[in-house]
């Protein structure tokens, strides 16, 4: 089994939602067989489901905090989320999916990241992406292939 | 001063669930609202699409219950092509399905209502999360739900294709049949399933009705409605999650209407409010009353308890027994209390775990003749089927081609919409007292509609249970007077 989870997460029919999900789907191709991507919509247990197994798993998604513009991205580790991003039930389940995995003696992750998109529209239904999200869409892949090359101990091809 | 009080998960995405509370000049409820969201565009979005896609598309609508979205939708393009699958196609989705229903409800009692039954009502809030839960019934409880949960996804993903989102669905029948090999992984996590069942019931029976506090609770009048309830029976007026006909009983338990799926829009009618996007769902025989109880107001609802009540009884031994305990236990047909759908969610879990044997050990299971293949030209098509959250309905029409021209779809959140209001209405002016707001009010109103266990709006990455709320207080200017958060 590959040891590392490229998880994207969102939901294709809802505009700028997709992101996380299209950020993976092109990484795909890219990635080797050390890595599983997986393009999901779930939340909360059942998406605390998808990590067993993994020894390194990175989150790509989207996120409207209102307080960054649309396109912006930024790192977290799920440590940081109690205080950065509480408001976001998605995220403020993060934390509470670890916990419950350690406690559970689940056989989870030692590191996870997580890269977060700041997104503008994300409620029409089939909408596309906003053009500041799809702007930052190739720098988001790129964050994601850097993270996944760290953890293989590669240099990042240039 | 007039005040405004909302309450409102902060969420980032996809809709969400928001409760606005207005106060009179002595503080008092004077009325308050709760809002779900819509699929807001999703008609349009599935105008100009072959139908035949339908149970793709719509199972992405929801993170929580892909698999009922799915189930309907491929029940609708069956019968716009006017095609009977055959027995073992339908069984095998039955089977898929009633898996989908061990899973959910065994997530839902554990992890999102077990915090206020299994832990407590009147629990400290940092105790009310899942971590509490485990506390209570033991990690291994725990470990076993997760187990259970793996167990059961891995089988959707043998005959559905996929875990998340299933793909085997077709109009006349199923993609793929079951292999005898497959057949003894289903039997055999059958009776895990029902052991799970049995064992869920006795939890609920040993820290909840032991627990007279936790009764008292049940049974109280803040959470209890006078509504009429639908939901789908087989032949023999017994819950069925699949297929049958829609029934609707009164609020004094008798039949009111029953009727097949095709004909919903002769009975089911949609009244707008100013305040909120969402259509609430009544009974266009009884008539839009307002949030009113009583057999004069169309106002009805549907999930678990109201599928029991909508009911004679339940299809298998196990379950009729644990059927029977519910109503001896809360004197009688029908039961109104809101709360009581967590135990009614018990009730179905054993149903769907006996019902799930039974398929599994059917002979015609793996029969491979899955498909009729479809000859009608297609018009128009209704796919009904009980999602764990209530009656979902998918509605097509199409042209000569199957290319989408109308869609119409009512999930269950918006059946209950109307009833859900009035119980968060309830629970609020019960808590609310002289302007007195406190952070207890969150956990206390939130309880009243999480036992419905509301899908925001298929809010994909809502983690329901932990839902953050803010309460927000307003003077009649929209000033900010005072805010209460509890952020996950």
């Amino acid at each position: 089994m590959p040891r590392t989870l490229v998880l994207g997460l969102g939901n294709e029919l809802l505009s700028d939602d997709a992101v996380g999900i299209l950020a993976v789907r092109r990484l795909r191709e890219e990635l080797d067989d050390q890595t599983d991507v997986i393009e999901s919509s779930l939340s909360g247990v059942a998406l605390m489901e998808l990590f067993v197994g993994y020894e390194r798993a990175i989150i790509v998604d989207a996120v409207q905090t209102g307080e960054f513009p649309p396109g912006s991205i930024r790192e977290f580790a799920p440590a940081d989320l109690d205080r950065v991003l509480a408001p976001s039930p998605h995220y403020a389940g993060i934390p509470e999916i670890l916990a419950l995995a350690r406690q559970l003696e689940l056989d989870f992750p030692r590191e996870i990241r997580i890269l977060a998109i700041e997104v503008g529209d994300a409620t029409t239904i089939g909408g596309a992406l906003s053009p500041a999200v799809a702007t930052a869409l190739p720098e988001l892949i790129g964050q994601v292939k850097s993270q996944v090359a760290r953890w293989q101990g590669e240099v990042p091809h240039a | 001063m007039s005040r405004t009080i909302t309450i409102d998960p902060i969420t980032r995405l996809e809709g969400h669930g928001k409760i606005d509370i207005f106060l009179d000049d002595k503080g008092e409820v004077e009325k308050a609202y709760f809002q779900v969201p819509e699929l807001r565009g999703f008609e349009q979005f599935a105008v100009g699409r072959p139908a035949e896609d339908m149970p793709q598309i719509t199972s992405r609508i929801c993170g929580v219950c892909p698999t009922a979205h799915h189930m309907a939708a491929t029940k609708a393009v069956d019968d716009l092509y006017k095609v009977d699958p055959p027995v073992a196609a339908k069984k095998i989705r039955e089977l898929v399905y009633s898996i989908f229903f061990v899973e959910d409800h065994a997530l839902h009692f554990y992890f999102l209502g077990g915090p206020d039954f299994v832990v407590g009502p009147t629990a400290p809030k940092g105790e009310r999360n899942i971590l509490g839960v485990l506390g209570k019934v033991g990690l291994e409880v725990g470990k076993e739900v997760i187990g259970l949960r793996k167990q059961m996804r891995e089988l959707i993903t043998l005959a559905g294709g996929k875990v998340i989102h299933p793909v085997f669905g077709l109009p006349g029948g199923v993609a793929k049949r079951l292999t005898a090999e497959d057949q003894g992984k289903f039997i055999a996590a059958g009776d895990h399933a029902v052991q799970f069942a049995q064992f869920s019931l006795q939890v609920f029976r040993d820290i909840v009705l032991k627990n007279p506090k936790y009764v008292e609770a049940i049974v109280s009048d803040a959470y209890t409605h006078k509504t009429y309830y639908m939901g789908l029976v087989d032949g023999s007026n017994r819950v069925n999650f699949y297929d049958g006909q829609i029934r609707v009983v009164t609020p004094e338990g008798k039949e009111y209407l029953k009727f097949k799926p095709q004909d919903y829009l002769a009975h089911v009618a949609e009244h707008v409010e100013p305040w909120s996007y969402i259509k609430f769902c009544y009974l266009k025989d009884v008539g839009w009353k307002g949030f009113e109880e009583g057999a004069d107001s169309g106002v009805y609802c549907v999930a678990p308890l109201a599928r029991l009540n909508a009911a004679d009884g339940m299809a298998t031994p196990l379950a009729q027994k644990a059927y029977d305990e519910l109503y001896s236990t809360l004197g009688g047909k029908p039961v109104h209390h809101t709360l009581a759908n967590h135990w009614a969610r018990l009730v179905e879990l054993l149903y769907a775990a006996e019902r799930m044997k039974e398929l599994a050990n059917d002979p015609d299971i793996i029969s491979p003749d899955v498909r009729t293949l479809p000859t009608q030209t297609p018009t128009e098509g209704v796919g009904v089927v009980e999602a764990p959250r209530g009656t979902l309905f998918h509605h097509y029409q199409t042209d000569a081609r199957g290319v989408i021209t109308k869609a119409n779809l009512i999930v269950a959140t918006q059946n209950n919409a109307a009833r859900i209001a009035m119980s968060v209405d309830k629970a609020a002016r019960g808590v609310i007292k002289q302007g007195k707001v406190d952070d207890g009010i969150l956990n206390l109103v939130e309880m009243a509609f999480r036992a419905y266990d509301p899908c925001h709006g298929c809010a994909t990455h809502a983690l329901p249970g932990q839902m953050p709320l803010a309460v927000r207080v307003y003077n009649r200017n929209h000033e900010l007077l005072e805010e209460i958060r509890r952020d996950g």
